[in-house]
């Protein structure tokens, strides 16, 4: 008996069900459409300037960081999954545990540069620092 | 280890109903994963327009829903109508189909994850669709899927608070999906096993007797710390305070959900309860020995709703009770915080099994 047929049986069934409350919507509601109603939601103003600017680069590095972090627990996993049986059957704790140690090292040291260089302090823009509130003027 | 785990839902299927070859694994599968869908949806059925309400209420001292039916319980076929009936506003410069395709992708990644977790049994019937010998990392990986979806949203909707809601989501996400993994693969050393069955077979053990009561070594008592990061960490990956600045309805509205009407905002709102309620599943197998508990094997089921319920309840206790971080916070949280307590954590375990083992 397959796993994967379970798994995939349950995929069909998650996307049935969005799907299938989607048509009942669609049978169900009204359409009423009107003068503004579909503008693009900003508080209630008038929306100004596109969605599609440039934005924080913040969000980037913390992504870029993320993919190192990611690979490097993916790798991690296997050596999770033999460490305890490798024990029993009695290889040296140390010849196991000094590879791991040696890779997570390296990371850290990665993390380290990134956090001296700011990477993953939340940068303020100019703008935002320079922003004066009414307490700040009296 | 342990005993043979029960059959899988298929199997006694396929072999209560003697359904034969590969189609009747198909028909049988399919049968298993409507039942397991169902009850995610009753699930957040009764999470969302009753409970949600009257827990909040509660924890601020007032009434909520009790006009229709008893306790207001059927608020919930009322809302269910209602939300499914109301105009659905497309507004202007969506991206189409990417605007359509994630609200269906937020409840279905989060019920595929359910594929794998055992929800006990009831009766002969044990709840599990699939027990592959991936599990743990499949289950994670079914989970991040979401974040995928809200970018997708807050992209598509042509809209400057969906847009920072969406980056949002991603940058928690990825803060705190590191610590979550690297926290669940210091319980993989305990068990030496990615599969969910064994993972939850090796918190069967007795840890301490006290006063006539077997202690089971649920990986929580076995390592509180670690239960502590993971309870954290899942906390962020679904988005729940503290860590709710995805929607933050008081500074950016509703964020990746702010143009999402009618079935499109329910399928949203449908696909965060079923992820919080697949964070609570994560939860006790890897930690709360899956579906066990005290009374026999056969009425787990209750004890694995009873987990995923207490989880629940204290993601709304949490929602009360403490105020939500900003986004450097989290950042430096996520980072500087719990990244470097989660690989210590990861090292001192691998030292003390090799100590103890």
């Amino acid at each position: 008996m397959s796993d994967w047929i379970a798994i995939g049986a349950l995929a069909a069934v998650g996307v049935l069900i969005p799907l299938g409350m989607m048509s009942v919507s669609a049978l169900l509601r009204p359409s009423v459409p009107e003068t503004g109603k579909s503008t693009t939601y900003e508080s209630g103003e008038t929306p100004t300037g596109g969605t599609r600017i440039r934005f924080n680069i913040q969000y980037y590095m913390v992504a870029l960081l993320f993919v190192v972090f990611d690979i490097e627990t993916v790798l991690l996993f296997p050596w999770a999954v033999i460490y305890r049986p490798a024990i029993a059957a009695g290889v040296p704790m140390i010849d196991l545990l000094w590879p791991m140690l040696a890779f997570v090292g390296i990371l850290a040291i990665g993390l380290v540069w990134a956090w001296r260089s700011g990477a993953i302090s939340w940068a303020r823009s100019p703008r935002a620092t320079s922003r004066k509130t009414e307490r700040d003027l009296n | 280890m342990g005993t043979a785990p029960a059959q899988l839902f298929p199997e006694f299927l396929v072999d209560t109903f003697g359904l034969p070859g590969v189609l009747g694994e198909v028909v049988a599968s399919l049968i298993g994963a409507a039942v397991v869908a169902n009850i995610i949806l009753a699930f957040s059925g009764v999470a969302g327009p009753w409970a949600k309400r009257k827990i909040t209420a509660a924890f601020t001292d007032r009434i909520a829903v009790d006009r229709i039916g008893p306790f207001g319980l059927l608020i919930i076929p009322a809302s269910a109508v209602q939300l499914l009936a109301k105009e659905l506003i497309i507004p202007e410069g969506v991206d189409r189909p990417t605007w359509d395709i994630a609200p269906i992708l937020l409840p279905a990644s989060a019920m595929l994850g359910f594929s794998v977790i055992p929800m006990g049994q009831i009766g002969p019937l044990n709840i599990h669709l699939a027990d592959p010998e991936v599990g743990l990392a499949l289950v994670f990986a079914f989970a991040s899927i979401a974040s995928v979806s809200l970018v997708m949203a807050g992209y598509a909707s042509n809209n400057k608070y969906s847009l920072l809601g969406g980056l949002r989501a991603v940058a928690q996400n990825l803060a705190y999906e590191i610590p979550l993994i690297v926290t669940a693969m210091s319980v993989v050393i305990f068990a030496g096993t990615l599969q969910i069955s064994g993972v939850v077979g090796a918190q069967t053990e007795t840890l301490a007797t006290v006063a006539g009561f077997d202690i089971p070594a649920w990986f929580a008592f076995v390592n509180p710390f670690a239960f502590v990061l993971f309870l954290t960490a899942n906390l962020a990956e679904i988005g729940r305070n503290p860590f709710d600045i995805p929607e933050a309805p008081t500074e950016i509205v509703g964020g990746y959900q702010t143009e999402y009407s009618s079935a499109y905002f329910v399928l949203f709102y449908l696909g965060e309860f079923v992820h919080i309620f697949l964070g609570g599943a994560i939860l006790s197998v890897v930690f709360l020995g899956g579906a066990s508990g005290p009374g026999p094997e056969s009425i787990s089921f209750i004890w694995f709703v009873v987990k995923v319920w207490g989880f629940f309840l204290f993601t709304q206790w949490a929602r009360a009770a403490i105020p939500r971080v900003r986004i450097d916070q989290l950042i430096e949280i996520g980072w500087k915080g719990m990244l470097v307590l989660s690989f210590a954590n990861l090292v001192l375990t691998a030292v003390i099994v090799g100590v103890i083992a």
